[in-house]
């Protein structure tokens, strides 16, 4: 711990010292019972200084919360050594807000006493975070001595995203081969009817249609689409971001990015993920709630980086993007690059659907005429971005303030099939 | 400083001048944060309290322990302003403060009363003057050495 005199005892000693030399130049006693209490307050002070030994560690009640979560937090500190006052300050990260409990706190610790002190905080934002680092200021009682340190005691804690209420899942255009959920093009084992056939020696009896086939005269089978599972790529675009306060366009597409991928991974879907941008981050399409846990927390290190090098897909690992996989990709729609790769990647075969997370609630109201012209012109230029996207038959679905992430989801299932219908 | 100049008969305008000043430099150093400020501050409500025995004379005055007390006080609530901590007291440590400032001012009531009937009893003389000259001088060490030697 590191010891420093207060401004009040050189006060004290020069108080002390000029009442006592007042007191023998003018021959007053009254001015040494000025000048008293000053100079015992000093020497009584000086001498009965020590050194506090304090110990310290901070427990959390969960190391993994959701946004909007509220935690428990227990500091506890124990006293070797006491102090009058200490004074204990719990380095919070902004997006964790104490909602009871106080921090700082001056508190009084005897010789071996331990004490436990609880915080609650509530977790306002997502990320990945470590708490604990204390900072501990002691004070004796007579105030003339500061004993400070630092404790670095920190325990992670990792807040994700909360879910987005999603009603229906986008289905892929192609499926793979292992079982799933989604009824397939191809024919095979399943229980949704697909169509009639001949009879051929090897099918089974409990699959012949007898209603059929008395009908024709002869046998005739059932055929049903096989179940499959289906390949999903959450691409995240973080070229760039709006920001206003504390609130990012990242926020809400983290946000849906978790809630797809939990939904779509509880199908049995393969889920990868692609944070593309300055800083490329990806994982290999996977199974199953280990995935959903690897995923969240490579989201977690997603961060927009600046970064003015020309990145295209080509710079994504090819087995990150497996052939017929369905690409979601989650955009501000702000740069350039993102729009190209998107637009690659369509070139390139992929069913490539795009959820727009609108930057204009971030954004404040245009003053002024000039403002007012550059918005507008902004305004088309993304219009236009969004009509190159519909030339190359990529749905786009704005996702915003007024919206909600199932009903983005519903316009894009809604576009797909009369697509669909138009091309058949 | 109030009572210095209620109490004194003679330049009342000095004491209250030198009281004033003293008055203006602690106003200064509480919200300016000055924590060097305030000593002088003090020190010149003191003088203030120093001018009027100084003119008045004569006997000595049985309010000192009081007005010793009231200084020492306001020293105490001075600092502790000064500290501008964020941190929320527990109710132990501030009822124990407030009784620390509390049983402070009554110590130093009490031990200005002793020291003023000693002070009333004592005969004077060379011998006591370089006493007290030799006491002054070594408070200052003493506090001097065990703060060199206790800093840091």
């Amino acid at each position: 711990m590191t010891r420093v005199a207060t401004p009040k005892l050189g006060a004290y000693a020069g108080l002390a010292s000029l009442g006592l030399l007042a007191a023998l130049a003018t021959r007053r006693p009254e001015l040494v019972v000025l000048a008293a209490p000053f100079a015992l307050f000093a020497v009584l002070g000086l001498l009965l200084a020590r050194r506090p030994q304090l110990e310290a560690s901070v427990a959390l009640s969960a190391d993994r919360a959701l946004e909007g979560d509220e935690l428990e937090l227990q500091v506890q500190l124990r006293a070797d050594v006491g102090a009058e006052r200490v004074e204990l300050l719990l380095e919070l990260p902004r997006e964790l807000v104490v909602e009871d409990g106080a921090n700082p706190v001056l508190l009084r610790l005897r010789e071996g006493e331990r004490r436990e002190l609880a915080l609650r905080v509530r977790c306002t934002r997502w990320g990945g975070f470590r708490v604990g680092r204390m900072y501990l200021r002691t004070s004796d009682a007579f105030g003339l001595f500061r004993h400070e340190t630092v404790l670095d005691r920190r325990v992670p804690l990792k807040v994700y995203p909360a879910e987005e209420s999603v009603r229906s899942l986008l289905r892929p255009l192609e499926t793979q081969v292992f079982s799933g959920n989604h009824v397939a093009r191809q024919k095979g084992e399943g229980i949704e009817f697909a169509d009639l056939r001949p009879f051929v020696p090897g099918d089974r009896i409990r699959r012949v249609n007898w209603r059929a086939s008395a009908r024709r005269g002869e046998l005739w089978v059932n055929e049903h689409h096989a179940e499959r599972n289906a390949d999903v790529v959450i691409l995240l675009d973080s070229f760039a971001e709006v920001r206003r306060g504390d609130r990012t366009t990242l926020d809400p597409a983290l946000r849906a990015a978790a809630s797809l991928v939990a939904r779509y991974l509880r199908q049995k879907d393969r889920v990868g993920f692609v944070a593309f941008g300055g800083f490329l981050n990806w994982l290999l399409p996977s199974t199953g709630t280990n995935q959903l846990y690897r995923i969240v927390d490579a989201m977690l290190d997603t961060q927009i980086v600046l970064s003015y090098a020309w990145r295209d897909i080509a710079t994504v690992p090819r087995r990150t993007l497996p052939p017929h996989a369905l690409v979601l990709a989650l955009t501000p729609l702000l740069d350039e690059r993102s729009e190209s790769a998107l637009l690659d990647l369509r070139g390139r075969g992929f069913d490539l659907v795009v959820i727009e997370i609108s930057p204009l609630s971030f954004l404040p109201p245009p003053e002024g005429e000039l403002a007012e012209l550059s918005h507008r012109l902004w305004d088309m230029q993304r219009d236009a971005v969004r009509g190159r996207f519909a030339r190359a038959g990529i749905p786009v679905a704005v996702w915003g303030d007024e919206s909600s992430l199932a009903a983005a989801l519903e316009e894009v299932s809604t576009y797909r099939r009369q697509a669909r219908a138009l091309h058949v | 400083m109030v009572y210095a100049v209620a109490a004194g008969d003679r330049f009342p305008a000095v004491v209250a001048a030198v009281g004033a000043g003293g008055c203006t430099l602690t106003a200064l150093a509480l919200p300016g944060r000055w924590p060097s400020l305030l000593p002088a501050g003090l020190a010149c409500v003191g003088g203030c309290y120093a001018v009027l025995l100084g003119l008045r004379g004569g006997a000595v005055d049985a309010a000192a322990p009081a007005v010793a007390a009231a200084l020492f006080v306001a020293a105490e609530l001075g600092f502790w302003s000064l500290e501008r901590s964020p941190a929320r007291y527990e109710r132990v440590a501030l009822v124990r403060r407030l009784l620390g400032i509390g049983g402070g001012a009554v110590a130093t009531g009490l031990v200005g009363s002793l020291v003023l009937v000693a002070a009333s009893g004592a005969s004077g003389g060379v011998g006591l003057e370089a006493a007290g000259v030799a006491a002054a001088a070594l408070t200052l060490a003493a506090i001097a050495f065990l703060a060199s030697r206790s800093s840091v």
